[in-house]
């Protein structure tokens, strides 16, 4: 399966349902399987900012297959192989936590990236989008 | 279930006492990319990228109907961008920076210089839309743009700005 826009939007949908309940403003990315952007939403009350860092963070989770917050030990110095060329990967890599990898089995599928809130509630939002793609929304 | 956009404080202030638009909130955004999208896809029969910006120029939301280019989505942000920024829509731009019509245009030659102004950010192909407050009529009143990327001629990227334009009134 694949991340289609309809999915997405879905995905969207209940994640931001996930932020209002926490009481923060959010944005939200989904990229799809080979890391491009389907689509990205802010809520009212986020910060222009966060919509790219929410694309980051998305971008990150899918092309290193893990949340965003566990690249950071890539670039711990004490660490064998350690070092990062930030000005690669088209900007887009970012070591901050809220960006999860959308898998199904042991292949991802896609990336979603939230950015808003703290680290805790950024993930908590990802999970419930995640959760989205199984149950689609109501219109 | 409601539709999740925002604070209902936020969402209140959107509006005047005449039920104009003053601000572009996430819904309204949602609707118009939803309109477009599918103006894109059923009526003009390529699938497009199609984005809503903000006065500050802040992208709202951003959507890639399914089979659009990965690369449309940045232009389409660009193209919304740049109408709010220069108050007019993108085609406009397009014939001031084009030397063959140039001097036809009150400005002359000398607006050819605004071409890959804002470190190549300002996009002069058709497709992006200023959203203006209504009743108002100069460029200070831009409150949003709309832009799409996607189409192979640059009059249909423009047409599926414009349908989901008219949905932020439906």
């Amino acid at each position: 399966m694949h991340i289609t826009l309809d999915t997405a939007r879905d995905m969207i949908r209940a994640g931001m349902g996930e932020a209002q309940r926490l009481g923060n403003a959010c944005s939200i990315a989904i990229v799809d399987e080979n890391g491009w952007l389907v689509a990205a939403e802010r809520m009212e009350d986020a910060l222009i900012p966060t919509l790219d860092i929410a694309r980051d963070k998305a971008w990150t989770a899918f092309a290193f297959k893990m949340p965003s917050s566990e690249i950071g030990r890539f670039g711990n110095p004490s660490a064998a192989n350690a070092g990062f060329n930030t000005a690669n990967w088209n900007d887009r890599l970012t070591t901050i936590g809220g960006g999860l990898p959308i898998k199904v089995g042991n292949s991802v599928i896609g990336g979603v990236g939230v950015s808003g809130g703290t680290e805790k509630e950024d993930v908590a939002v990802c999970q419930t989008a995640i959760k989205a793609i199984a149950t689609p929304q109501p219109a | 279930m409601e539709e999740v956009t925002g604070l209902a404080t936020e969402r209140e202030t959107a509006f005047d006492q005449e039920g104009h638009v003053k601000r572009i909130t996430l819904g309204m955004a949602r609707k118009m990319l939803e309109a477009a999208v599918r103006y894109s896809v059923e009526i003009v029969g390529f699938p497009c990228s199609i984005a809503v910006v903000d006065a500050a120029g802040g992208v709202i939301a951003v959507h890639r109907a399914d089979g659009a280019p990965p690369g449309t989505v940045d232009i389409a942000i660009e193209k919304a961008w740049s109408a709010v920024v220069m108050g007019m829509p993108t085609l406009m731009l397009g014939r001031f920076i084009d030397p063959r019509v140039a001097t036809t245009v009150p400005l002359g030659t000398h607006a050819i210089g605004i071409a890959n102004r804002h470190r190549g950010r300002l996009c002069a192909i058709h497709g992006g839309i200023p959203i203006r407050e209504v009743g108002t009529s100069l460029g200070l009143d831009v409150i949003g743009g709309i832009g799409t990327s996607g189409c192979p001629s640059a009059d249909d990227d423009n047409t599926v700005s414009q349908a989901g334009f008219s949905a932020l009134y439906d």
